[in-house]
């Protein structure tokens, strides 16, 4: 039994780190279109602002807390100044967001240089919990992950600021028409999703090494997350991150760990081959004589 | 001192890329009015109502809302000064439901009394609230658009051929209800169905080839038979 919630810890503390680096993906690329290659350089900003602060004050909590904050206004400045252009220009956009990414890499690397950094664990050590030994940190990132997804609902399908941001995000011309100011709207879903990549960068620091190449795999595994679960799907997100994660921690049992990722990567593929066929099949069955609306 | 009309355009032109699609298009829209603009496919009525609207750029001339020069501001800023569009096909917002479509377009503090207006406008509306503004009828989607644009207060309403393609029955509701809203705001009126026009209209302009061939009197210019001669009928 024991064995057991072990194992199942682990998987769930390996999808909750899949969610938490793809939920700003949710944003920039999910909803706004983007395709944001620099989006695992917003995560290694976000890492070296908490890894700073924590140099600087001793405390690595301010600088999770700073993380995301950093992280979002330059992607605000980063989207007023250059890529509120180019929406709807999927690869003018995959170009763009490459060459930021290189260019917020190589700075990192300037400043901090190339040699693998540490953040401090301010909670090492583990709890008991059912004769299972669950790391505190992990386990604090869990519960960040569960806040995020309820407030990420919150925020989109509950208040005035999500509706008109959904509304810029499925019909831009006709929104801006209605009154809401598209340009700035979109501006505030890119500096969201900025900013949680940076608080994903910092949460994840203090478990990680640091060094500049941090956020290139944390990107694929965070672009698989989103194109698993359905491109702007929250839910999707979630089970896209449990499946990933899921089937990760399981083939590490069986497999070296290398061998289990290319494995959980040609998963992941054939995942998104199928996807399509499920929720063709699945509409049918829902609307098994749907009939077109006549005027 | 004749007052400023509510909507003015002074000589406009407008392009897509090189191609100049209006030509020195001048308008005027007094409060209550209801001005039709009249003419044949690809006259430039359509693209007319979008730079109105800021949706699409003014190359030379000026558009004032309210007194304003209004020319280089985006579609949002026109909106907030009491300008609403009802596009073409009434186009909506996939994914979401009616009910989220009147809270987008209305003021948080006005919702309860709005949509009760526009309930008694469109009763089907309210039977619908819940639903997929995708999933509706082309004339339920026309209705909408029109009951968009009324809770947002609108000053002036630019409206992009309400009737067309809709069933007789609908036609007359939505006849009914522009009658209804002209009490409340001004229309520019882009419309084929020339009874419609001529129910509502006051005055009209005809567009040719992105330029402005006639105006005056609704009536006049209807029962002059310049109107018919014009569209080809």
């Amino acid at each position: 039994m024991s064995d057991l919630l072990t194992n199942a810890f682990s998987v769930l503390s390996l999808a909750s780190v899949f969610i938490l680096t793809a939920l700003g993906l949710h944003f920039t690329f999910g909803l706004l279109g983007l395709v944001n290659l620099a989006h695992g350089e917003f995560l290694l900003v976000g890492a070296y602002i908490a890894y700073a602060i924590q140099q600087t004050t001793g405390s690595t909590v301010a600088g999770v807390m700073l993380a995301p904050l950093g992280a979002a206004a330059l992607g605000l400045v980063m989207e007023r100044s250059l890529l509120r252009i180019f929406y709807d220009r999927p690869l003018d956009s995959l170009l763009v967001t490459f060459g930021l990414s290189v260019i917020m890499r190589q700075g990192v690397q300037l400043i901090y240089s190339a040699v693998p950094r540490q953040v401090r664990d301010p909670l090492r050590g583990s709890l008991t919990l059912l004769d299972v030994n669950i790391p505190k940190w992990r386990l604090l990132i869990v519960v960040v992950d569960v806040l995020l997804i309820t407030g990420i609902f919150v925020l989109l399908s509950r208040t005035t600021f999500g509706l008109r941001a959904r509304a810029c995000v499925r019909n831009p011309e006709l929104a801006e028409t209605m009154g809401i100011d598209v340009s700035w709207v979109r501006a505030f879903l890119f500096a969201i999703g900025s900013g949680l990549a940076g608080l994903a960068g910092g949460l994840l620091a203090p478990i990680s090494t640091l060094d500049p190449q941090f956020g290139l795999l944390l990107l694929v595994n965070a672009f698989l997350v989103v194109i698993l679960g359905g491109v702007g799907s929250l839910p999707g997100l979630v089970i896209g991150g449990l499946m990933l994660g899921g089937s990760l921690a399981l083939l590490q049992f069986f497999i070296p760990t290398v061998l289990a990722q290319i494995l959980v990567l040609v998963l992941a593929v054939l995942g998104v081959r199928v996807r399509p066929f499920l929720i063709e099949r699945r509409g049918e069955r829902a609307h098994p004589t749907s009939s077109t609306a006549v005027t | 001192m004749t007052p400023e009309p509510l909507l003015a355009v002074k000589s406009i032109d407008v392009s897509y890329g090189r191609t100049k699609v209006l030509r020195g298009v001048s308008l005027e829209l007094g409060a209550n009015e209801v001005v039709c603009i009249i003419g044949r496919n690809g006259a430039g009525k359509t693209t007319l109502l979008r730079a109105l609207m800021g949706v699409l750029p003014v190359r030379k001339g000026e558009v004032r809302l309210l007194g304003r020069d209004v020319t280089g501001w985006k579609g949002h800023r026109r909106a907030h000064m009491g300008l609403s569009w009802v596009p073409q096909g009434s186009s909506v917002f996939p994914g979401l439901s009616v009910e989220d479509h009147l809270g987008i377009a209305s003021r948080v503090s006005e919702r309860a009394e709005t949509h009760q207006e526009v309930m008694t406008l469109f009763p089907v509306l309210s039977q619908r609230l819940s639903q997929e503004a995708q999933t509706l009828s082309g004339g339920e989607r026309k209705m909408l658009a029109i009951a968009q644009g009324l809770v947002s207060r609108p000053k002036v309403m630019l409206m992009d051929e309400p009737t067309e393609g809709v069933a007789p029955v609908i036609v007359a509701q939505i006849r009914s209800a522009l009658s209804r809203l002209v009490e409340v705001c001004s229309i520019v009126l882009v419309e084929q169905n020339v009874d419609t026009a001529l129910a509502v209209g006051t005055r009209a302009y005809v567009l040719e080839r992105g330029a402005v061939v006639e105006k005056g009197d609704m009536r006049e210019l209807h029962d002059s038979g310049i109107i018919r001669k014009r569209l080809g009928l």
